[in-house]
């Protein structure tokens, strides 16, 4: 039976980043998904790409790692990152002492962090709060979780590593104290394998904790909720942030054609973490603040509301997980509880995934004494580096694949598949045909996360049944055209319904009464 | 300007209510924003532009804001285009169909219908509008505006003499207005 290098238990941004560096460095690398890529908390968040500003006051460290990790992900995921830059903006009420002492945390952690006016920043950003007493320039950006974890996937696989999606690991294989592998089984399958390693990493989001208990470990860990909006605009070109203690509903990032406002911090059972809803009550709270923030919201058409876990490793006496530091932990559980082969990778942010990857890459390396160097700040990622060149007029229906996977669109077939499957995001035969060939997507959630088929103004209600004819066939899978039409309803539903009243509730009607049938 | 019956809503209801009155030999305007979502029909115009050809008034594309009542009775009502010039009747047919064709506004707290601020039938509390399973039956789509047994319209509780409600407007199992009774009525006085 072969023996990998490294296991990588977990497929959002923490494994994918991890598998990459590690198979960079020459190990022979297994990752395994117990769903599809960026299922969890990596395609639940705002998409933010920190400058570290948001940490600069309560965590010097972790704003340091961000502002480094920021001008790095800028350059090897050019593709990825949005420079919008952001704002910090100061509101009657907040302190202007507070402005001032976070612009000197700020660039004392090496962020430019840059005072302006009111009237500058409205000029800058006419969308913010026009009542506002003070402003600060900072070098936020917005990145696309699903296209970042992908390149680091695809990466990975073109550096030898293999990627098990659809698995989910039930158990360890042990040999005395040590772990020399996992036990997984596929859904629906009562066979278990067994896949050896010689190092195990855990990089399972909040999902970690459960695993770690089948190890015997127990890693003390807070389910940390996050719930967020997606406008149907984008309301705001700069991501606009409010000048003060980390609070709920206080940052606005712009998205492609979107905007997404949030987050709350509420502490939850683990029971419910995987089926995470935001609630009609966290949208009222959202919308209250974010109001304030940037007025036009109020009246801003709503698409969704959706909620993350974020993984935060417990300390004591903390109530709602928001000061707990999103520091990186890496907890070697040889020397902590005596169960030698196994590693978790926790905490960080999406910001720093690069980072968090290369500590616990470097812990595997010591373990197996391999002398190999990071690379990753250094290589681009598959879609980064120089523009996608074409020769004369880029044509309509390459822009679009373009702008989401940069230089990979050479791999795409256009001649075959010009045709648009999806209006709202300019979605081509050819690109889904790429995600199924090259991504290896196998559903349609699949294909909403790595192609944004369907995440448009419409939500999949004009769409929906051409994406599942075209995605069947491409699959070569006729039969399950009616079962992917099903799925995908009821997960827009899950987003629509917490929002439902005005414009949401006209849409809503209109997805029944077009598509009850279909179900 | 006079009618006899002013019919609100250019839909599948609205258009066949239309439809009796005028056979009937009412004089009928005809309100319609066009935001109809009849499947059956690749021209949403075609129903509305068959009454016009009948003699009815047609108001294409405006919409009903506000109406002016007396006691129980409906004396006008007022449309965004024609603001200063009230649609003036003895009969009001309510047919503006539910969310999507504007027929009933929600805010965050309340559903309400706005032409006339006539009761609705709803689950006050958001998180009871929904079912969460898609394919479940929707308590949203059952919402709509009270009648009492003859279809007529209420409003605080009160039920209006002249204004009577037909269509998908109508909360579930509440009482359709029947058009072709009150159109002979109307015919007759």
């Amino acid at each position: 039976m072969k023996v990998f290098d490294v296991i990588i238990v977990g497929g959002g941004i923490t494994g994918a980043a991890t598998a990459r560096d590690c198979a960079m460095r020459g190990l022979s690398t297994l990752l395994i998904e117990r769903s599809d890529i960026c299922d969890g908390a990596s395609g639940r968040n705002h998409g933010l790409l920190h400058s570290g500003a948001r940490y600069a006051v309560t965590d010097k460290e972790g704003a340091e790692e961000c502002i480094r990790e920021n001008k790095i992900l800028r350059r090897i995921a050019s593709n990825c990152v949005e420079p919008t830059g952001g704002l910090f903006i100061t509101l009657p009420g907040d302190s202007l002492e507070y402005q001032e002492n976070f612009i000197k945390c700020c660039l004392e952690a090496g962020i430019e962090a840059e005072a302006i006016s009111p009237k500058e920043a409205l000029q800058m950003e006419p969308a913010v709060n026009p009542t506002l007493i003070g402003a600060v320039k900072v070098p936020d950006a917005s990145v696309d979780p699903f296209r970042l974890t992908d390149a680091n996937i695809i990466d990975a696989m073109r550096h030898g590593a293999t990627i098990l999606k659809f698995h989910t690991v039930t158990g360890f294989v042990r040999s005395g104290d040590r772990v020399c592998g996992v036990k997984v089984s596929k859904p629906g399958d009562i066979r278990s394998r067994e896949f050896r390693a010689r190092i195990v990493v855990l990089a399972a989001g909040i999902w970690t904790a459960g695993l770690a208990r089948e190890a015997g470990i127990n890693i003390g860990m807070l389910p940390s909720k996050g719930a967020l909006i997606i406008f149907g605009h984008r309301v705001a070109g700069m991501v606009i942030n409010r000048c003060r203690k980390p609070s709920n509903a206080d940052i606005l990032v712009p998205g492609d054609v979107v905007s997404v406002l949030g987050t709350t911090s509420d502490k939850v059972p683990f029971e419910g973490i995987d089926d995470m809803r935001a609630t009609p009550e966290e949208v009222d709270l959202l919308l209250r603040e974010g109001v304030s923030l940037v007025p036009a919201l109020s009246h801003t058409r709503i698409i969704r509301a959706y909620a993350g876990v974020r993984p935060l490793v417990m300390a004591d006496g903390d109530g709602d997980g928001r000061s707990v530091s999103r520091g990186i932990v890496v907890l070697d559980h040889e020397t902590r509880d005596g169960v030698p082969g196994l590693i978790t990778i926790t905490g960080g942010k999406l910001t720093t995934c690069r980072l968090m990857a290369e500590m616990v890459t470097d812990a595997v390396c010591d373990k197996l004494g391999v002398k190999a160097v990071c690379e990753t700040a250094l290589r681009p990622l598959p879609g980064s580096g120089k523009a996608h060149k074409e020769e004369g007029e880029v044509p309509y229906f390459k822009r679009a694949a373009i702008g989401r996977h940069g230089t990979e669109v050479s791999r795409m077939d256009f001649d075959l598949g010009h045709e648009i499957i999806c209006e709202c995001e300019q979605v081509t035969r050819a690109e889904i045909r790429y995600a199924v060939k090259t991504l290896g997507v196998r559903n349609i959630s699949d294909l909403r996360r790595h192609t944004r088929i369907g995440m448009g103004t419409c939500q999949g209600s004009f769409c929906i049944k051409k994406v599942a004819e075209v995605l069947a066939e491409e699959l070569g899978q006729p039969l399950r055209e009616k079962e992917f039409i099903d799925e995908y309803l009821q997960e827009r539903w899950k987003g629509i319904t917490p929002v439902i009243w005005g414009d949401s509730l006209r849409e809503a009607e209109y997805m029944q009464r077009t598509h009850k049938d279909e179900i | 300007m006079k009618f006899d019956a002013v019919v609100i809503g250019g839909g599948k209801a609205g258009c066949e209510a239309a439809s009796l009155l005028l056979d009937a030999g009412l004089k009928v305007c005809l309100v319609s924003a066009g935001l109809t979502m009849d499947a059956e029909s690749t021209d949403p115009w075609a129903a509305v532009r068959a009454i016009a050809r009948r003699g009815a008034v047609v108001l294409r594309g405006d919409t009903a804001v506000s109406a002016d009542l007396k006691a129980e009775t409906v004396l006008s009502v007022h449309t965004e285009c024609l603001e200063e010039e009230p649609l003036e009747a003895r009969l009001f047919i309510l047919a503006t169909g539910k969310y999507f064709s504007r027929g009933l506004l929600a805010d965050m707290e309340r559903i309400y219908e706005p032409v006339f601020g006539a009761d609705v039938d709803y689950i006050p509390g958001r998180e009871n509008w929904y079912d969460s399973d898609f394919s479940a039956p929707q308590p949203f789509l059952g919402f709509g505006v009270k009648t009492d047994a003859q279809g007529r319209v209420l409003i605080g509780g009160k039920t209006m003499k002249n204004l009577y409600a037909t269509g998908d407007i109508l909360a579930k199992g509440a009482q359709a207005a029947s058009i072709e009774a009150i159109a002979s009525e109307y015919a007759g006085k």
